[in-house]
């Protein structure tokens, strides 16, 4: 866990110094279980400052939504600092404008698993590095911390921020390919039948209220496909083709642009698993095209490298 | 009538209610209970304290359902709806409550919802009180409670081993008729457990003059305050037993005008064609949200429009809390109004 | 198929009787549409009042809240005037003669014209909004009704004469006796003999009387904007200032609570609101 003061102190720093104009971070919420994001201003409202297992969103998702001409430092682990790299290869922010405070990271715990374990009525969190001691009526119990991560966090290859500005805390050591891209293999492995059911019986229970979306740093456009008119591209009620459309498409809008950070999963309020799709389309680029998203923020992912004399037929000019 | 129910017949009285009605009941879905229509297999009670995932709201407003058949042509004719008797047992009573405020947008004298009818209708309502507080709800804050009965045919109390059964309409007569009347004493520790649940749910926020203050702060920061990390997704909304918005839209595949659920959060909800949008901002549907449900539904039936479920509360993907947001609503400057 | 049961989503049978282009750059089209069943008609005619609104309905395409611009007394139709914006307005415009089409309504309470007897009247119209206030007119203009009101004034802007609608009847109201009509258009063209100029300020310029009248206004949100104050100004009371509010409208009955404004419903409690009952409304447009 990160040096809470130590952040404190930079995130104060930076601030005074004008570095920045504000600093995304988190703030305790009214239960230990969900620290809600927040917008420090001043060195006083950074008192609020925490950081725990329990920080649960993708804070790179808030450059696109903070005013544009603001510097922001912002608190990231591996995954929000690839995240944040990869607004800025899509120009949505400027690395000059930003000031990135690392953080290796040991995973994110899920709280749902908290609440399997020990009831919703938790009073106290305690977050070790292996095991997580969770305070309820019933009693005081540990857990093994690794059991209780997100999937995601479980898989996760990229745990030590790759460009921050400060590191706060030692790195930590990274994930392996193999246990990162063991889901993928099993599901390629099923066949095509038992591959669609698991994919019509995860979306199907989509409610359609987009939270998926609006909890990824990479959904940002202004109108997205499925709010779109005319024409509709799929349907937008809660039907078999309205939710597989929506799972398909959104998956393949983040083909070279998924940081595996798994926001998308962890905001889903009816547990629905998605990062099988986006893991799949993450593998492929590493494999194909030896490519990781937001690793650096000059590489641009391979869907977006077009140019107009492509040698394919179907771009503009190609096949000449 | 207060009538004894032990738990152990429990099973076989549903099966065989299944003869004449469809018997929703909580059943386990993936991580979460979700109300759904009891089949053969011997169907599990979930012993879980607290209420589904999806709200019964659902049961009466569908997420996505028909509402005009068209053809090419042009002709239109009403969408057909069958609905076979039901029995939703196990609604917790902020659910009941919730889907009885409804009653009030789609029933009305001028204009009633013929969908929603026929789904009243054919509907039995079996509550379960809730013996144990939940730890995000707030039911009595907003003036409901863990046994209030509005909106209910049957209301269930837990003794332990049985169910003290409150029959409260004519209709939820007729299920439980070879049962026992309950003894006096009985009856006094299912009303024991039911004050003990009352007084075990703590007051989140004060609501005396919550409406002023929320509405004669329309312009205030507070709402900024409060907006700032809210990612403007629905499920605040769509998991909201009282939220009933919905969009209506033609889908010509099936030649049907469906209506889908649809959320204030949202931003094109008030996107009009001419690119005007009254509530351009988070800022301005996190209003609307705790505006409608804290002042608008008081001036429209004098109730607040929230019942205290705590679905927003638990599932909010940045932990955005209303009850703290309430709390801070009360630090708002107001003036006593003197009118009337 | 007559059908009186119809659920309150399901349109009711319409045929286009007439239509043409409003305007002379074509983004005006009026529709005039004749009932197919007589059981429909008598309903509709038994409700309706100017001011009232209907959704017309294109399969396949949706629905479009659309203000009725007759009156009851000009036949067995129902007049609207679409202006094309999205989906269902460019459906609209495909629509010719013979064409079959869809309708619910008369929908929203319409103009109060019963608390307006025997007062002055100031109708102040902008652009196509103007639709429902040429049903006012027209409506008051029959000589059942003309004594029920007193003297009329009549403003209309529009931003050129082009778009200026209901040319042929607008013309023949420079004649009458019982009205005094100013049009405008934003910015001068050659042969325009009225005014030049926003509509706020020719109220202002015209400045009717406030006494014993009410004043109505319809027009784009920023007409109505700086014309309300204009009007109070001028001594008009909050409670003789009315407005007609639109927002996007899905059900038109008061459910799918897209339209809804502090504690009222634009589509069920409106769309017709005066200035005082606006006051006491949150600010939510």
């Amino acid at each position: 866990m990160p040096d809470i003061n130590a952040l404190k102190l930079e995130a104060k720093r930076i601030l005074r110094e004008g570095i920045v104009d504000v600093v995304v971070g988190f703030k305790p919420g009214d239960s230990p279980l969900h620290p809600q994001p927040a917008f420090f201003r001043n060195e006083d409202e950074v008192e609020e400052l925490i950081h725990n297992g329990l920080c649960k969103n993708n804070l790179a998702n808030y450059l696109t939504r903070l005013p544009k001409q603001e510097k922001v430092g912002i608190l990231v682990r591996g995954c929000e600092n690839r995240s944040v790299n990869s607004l800025i290869v899509e120009s949505q922010k400027e690395r000059d404008d930003l000031y990135l405070i690392g953080i290796p990271c040991e995973g994110i715990i899920d709280w749902r698993r908290i609440v399997e374990q020990a009831g919703e009525h938790i009073s106290m969190v305690e977050d070790n590095e292996s095991e997580v001691t969770v305070h309820a009526p019933t009693g005081v119990n540990s857990y093994n911390r690794f059991d209780l991560l997100h999937e995601s966090c479980q898989r996760c290859l990229h745990r030590n921020p790759v460009s921050a500005d400060t590191l706060i805390g030692d790195p930590v050591a990274n994930g392996s390919l193999e246990l990162a891209t063991q889901k993928v293999k099993n599901f390629e492995s099923q066949d095509i039948e038992a591959r669609y059911a698991f994919f019509q019986k995860e979306a199907e229970r989509c409610i359609r209220c987009y939270a998926c979306r609006e909890a990824c740093p990479s959904c940002y456009c202004t109108e997205c496909f499925v709010d779109h008119n005319t024409p509709r591209w799929t349907e937008s009620g809660a039907t078999p083709a309205g939710m597989q459309g929506w799972h398909i498409v959104r998956a393949f809008h983040q083909s070279g642009r998924c940081t595996s950070c798994g926001a998308c999963e962890r905001a889903c309020p009816m547990d629905i698993k998605m990062t099988y799709l986006t893991e799949k389309l993450n593998h492929d680029m590493r494999e194909k095209y030896n490519f990781e998203c937001g690793m650096d923020a000059e590489t641009k992912p391979p869907f977006q490298t077009v140019t107009l004399d492509d040698k394919n037929r179907f771009f503009v000019g190609g096949g000449k | 009538m207060n009538l004894i129910l032990p738990k152990i017949d429990l099973p076989d009285l549903l099966q065989s209610w299944r003869k004449k009605f469809t018997v929703f009941l909580p059943q386990k879905l993936e991580r979460f209970s979700h109300f759904m229509p009891l089949d053969d297999a011997n169907a599990e009670i979930l012993e879980q304290p607290h209420n589904t995932r999806i709200p019964p709201k659902a049961l009466f407003l569908p997420m996505t359902e028909a509402l005009v058949k068209f053809t090419r042509f042009g002709t239109y004719d009403d969408a057909e709806l069958e609905v076979s008797p039901r029995i939703v047992f196990g609604m917790r009573p902020c659910d009941a409550q919730a889907v009885q405020l409804l009653d009030t947008v789609f029933e009305q004298e001028q204009y009633t919802d013929p969908f929603w009818v026929k789904r009243q209708e054919k509907t039995i309502r079996i509550g379960l009180g809730c013996h144990v507080p939940c730890a995000n709800g707030f039911c009595t804050t907003v003036g409901y409670g863990p046994f209030s009965k509005d909106g209910l045919d049957i209301l269930l109390t837990d003794l332990g081993d049985s169910f003290l059964v409150e029959v409260l309409s004519e209709s939820g007569k007729t299920l439980f008729e070879n049962l026992h009347e309950a003894s006096e004493e009985l009856k006094n520790q299912a009303k024991e457990i039911q004050h003990k649940a009352h007084d075990a749910m703590p007051i989140a926020f004060e609501t005396e003059n919550l409406k002023e203050k929320i509405e004669q702060n329309f312009k205030s920061d507070y709402w900024d305050e409060v907006s700032r990390s809210c990612l403007g997704c629905g499920v605040c909304t769509f998991l909201c037993p009282t939220c009933f918005c919905f969009d209506i839209v033609d889908e010509v595949q099936r030649q049907e005008r469906v209506r889908n659920w649809d959320s204030c959060m949202f931003r094109i909800y008030s996107l009009e064609a001419s690119g005007h949008n009254p509530r351009p901002s988070r800022i301005e549907r996190t209003r609307q949200r705790l505006s409608h449900k804290y002042a608008y539904w008081l001036d429209q039936i004098g109730l607040i429009g929230c019942t205290g479920c705590g679905r927003c509360v638990s599932y909010c993907p940045v932990g955005l809390d209303i009850r703290a947001m309430l709390r801070q609503a009360q630090s708002l400057p107001f003036e006593v109004s003197h009118a009337e | 198929m007559p059908n009186n049961s119809r659920s309150p989503y399901t349109p009711m049978p319409m045929r286009v009787l007439r239509a043409y282009y409003e305007s002379t750059d074509r983004s005006l089209k009026t529709l005039e549409l004749s009932f197919e069943s007589s059981e429909d008609r008598k309903a509709f005619f038994a409700k309706f009042n100017p001011g009232q609104f209907c959704l017309l309905s294109v399969a396949g395409k949706g629905e479009s809240a659309l203000g009725v611009a007759s009156a009851a007394w000009e036949g067995d139709f129902v007049r609207f005037t679409a202006q094309r914006m999205g989906t269902v307005t460019n459906a609209l415009h495909a629509l010719k003669a013979g064409d079959p089409i869809g309708m619910r309504g008369p929908l929203g309470n319409g103009f109060p014209l019963d608390d307006w007897k025997s007062k002055n009247l100031v109708i102040i119209g902008g652009g196509c909004a103007f639709s429902t206030l040429y049903a006012l007119t027209k409506h008051v203009h029959h000589p059942d009704n003309r004594d029920d009101f007193g003297k009329i004034t009549l403003v209309y802007g529009t931003r050129t004469s082009g778009l200026c609608m209901y040319k042929h009847d607008i013309a023949s109201w420079h004649e009458r006796e019982d009205m005094e009509i100013h049009q405008a258009i934003d910015v001068p063209e050659e042969n325009w003999l009225h005014h030049v100029g926003y509509v706020p300020d020719v109220v202002k310029e015209v400045a009717p009387s406030p006494e014993n009248a009410v004043a109505v206004v319809c027009g784009p949100p920023i007409m109505t904007k700086f014309t309300l104050p204009a009007l109070l100004e001028l001594g008009f009371a909050p409670e003789a200032i009315f407005t007609s509010l639109e927002k996007r409208m899905k059900c038109g009955l008061g459910k799918c609570g897209r339209c809804n404004l502090g504690h009222k419903y634009i589509c069920k409690d409106g769309p017709v609101f005066s200035l005082a009952e606006l006051n006491a409304l949150p600010a939510d447009l």
